[in-house]
């Protein structure tokens, strides 16, 4: 694997809640996914740049849709993953599962 | 309801050109639901603290996507004619002898203030949207306050208060009124 092809840990979860979201996956969305699951308060700013890194790596892919007045009349985009995005997913997904296979973690307290 | 007023002024210089809508509006949306369950008052403070934290990240990308160095050149192209007519009327004032420091007479340092809304004003004619205006207003006004601050001799205040009003005002004035027509 080439240099820059590796997903960063924050880019992996917000490919992963582009895959939970399904077709409701735009940036709010998505922050709210991230912070629901992880716990993590991130910006709505850091969630942008991050998805226009995925999309300028071809990761995923955007649509706009119309305006509507429950976003004060703004449009929103919504983000799907391409084929190259889902095997990135699956990729690194695989490396965290190798990388974990066979480990046995000491119970929290255990180490100082 | 609406958010703060300082909030999305922030917002909308720092955002990108390409994100401004999809942000303010994912920000509004959310907004908007906060005030339902938690009032007014939370919604708008959780909206300002994510503008803050926002800043860096859209920054960032603005400049990633060359949007910022435009901006720069603009802003560049409004102050440039001040700074090189300062430079001349200081340069023709330390000719002169028995002239008391390097103070300039009144008339020159209007001409100063009249050329630098011109040109900030062709600046800002060239622009096309409120975001790219708001952020070549906010750095023609740092930059002729670099100016200003480099410049030789010392300038009176008023002069030195309606530059730095004038390159901003003239950006956003002709700006609005090329939108306008």
């Amino acid at each position: 694997m080439a240099k820059g092809e590796a997903l960063g840990e924050f880019e992996y979860l917000v490919l992963l809640a582009i895959v939970r979201l399904r077709e409701d996956a735009y940036g709010m969305r998505v922050r709210r996914e991230i912070a629901d699951r992880t716990g993590r308060d991130t910006s709505i700013g850091a969630v942008y740049a991050t998805l226009e890194r995925l999309e300028s790596k071809g990761l995923i892919t955007g649509t706009v849709s119309a305006p509507i007045p429950e976003r004060g009349g703004r449009a929103k985009r919504s983000f799907e993953l391409t084929r190259a995005g889902l095997a990135a997913v699956n990729r690194t997904r695989g490396d965290f599962a190798s990388m974990l296979d066979g480990l046995v973690f000491p119970p929290q307290g255990a180490l100082r | 309801m609406m958010p703060g007023r300082v909030a999305q002024f922030l917002l909308l210089a720092a955002v990108g050109t390409a994100e401004a809508e999809f942000v303010a509006g994912d920000l509004h949306e959310e907004f908007a639901e906060l005030a339902k369950c938690r009032g007014r008052r939370a919604a708008r403070r959780w909206y300002f603290r994510q503008v803050l934290r926002s800043v860096i990240p859209l920054l960032t990308l603005r400049i990633r996507s060359g949007e910022f160095t435009r901006a720069l050149l603009a802003a560049s192209l409004a102050v440039l004619p001040l700074a090189l007519l300062d430079r001349l009327w200081s340069f023709a004032y330390s000719q002169i002898p028995l002239k008391d420091g390097l103070d300039r007479a009144p008339a020159l340092l209007a001409i100063n203030v009249g050329l630098l809304v011109l040109s900030a004003a062709a600046a800002g004619s060239v622009l096309r949207t409120r975001p790219q205006a708001i952020a070549t207003a906010a750095l023609s006004a740092l930059l002729t306050a670099l100016v200003l601050r480099i410049a030789p001799g010392s300038a009176p205040l008023l002069y030195a208060f309606s530059a730095l009003a004038a390159a901003p005002t003239g950006c956003v004035a002709a700006f609005r009124w090329r939108r306008s027509r």
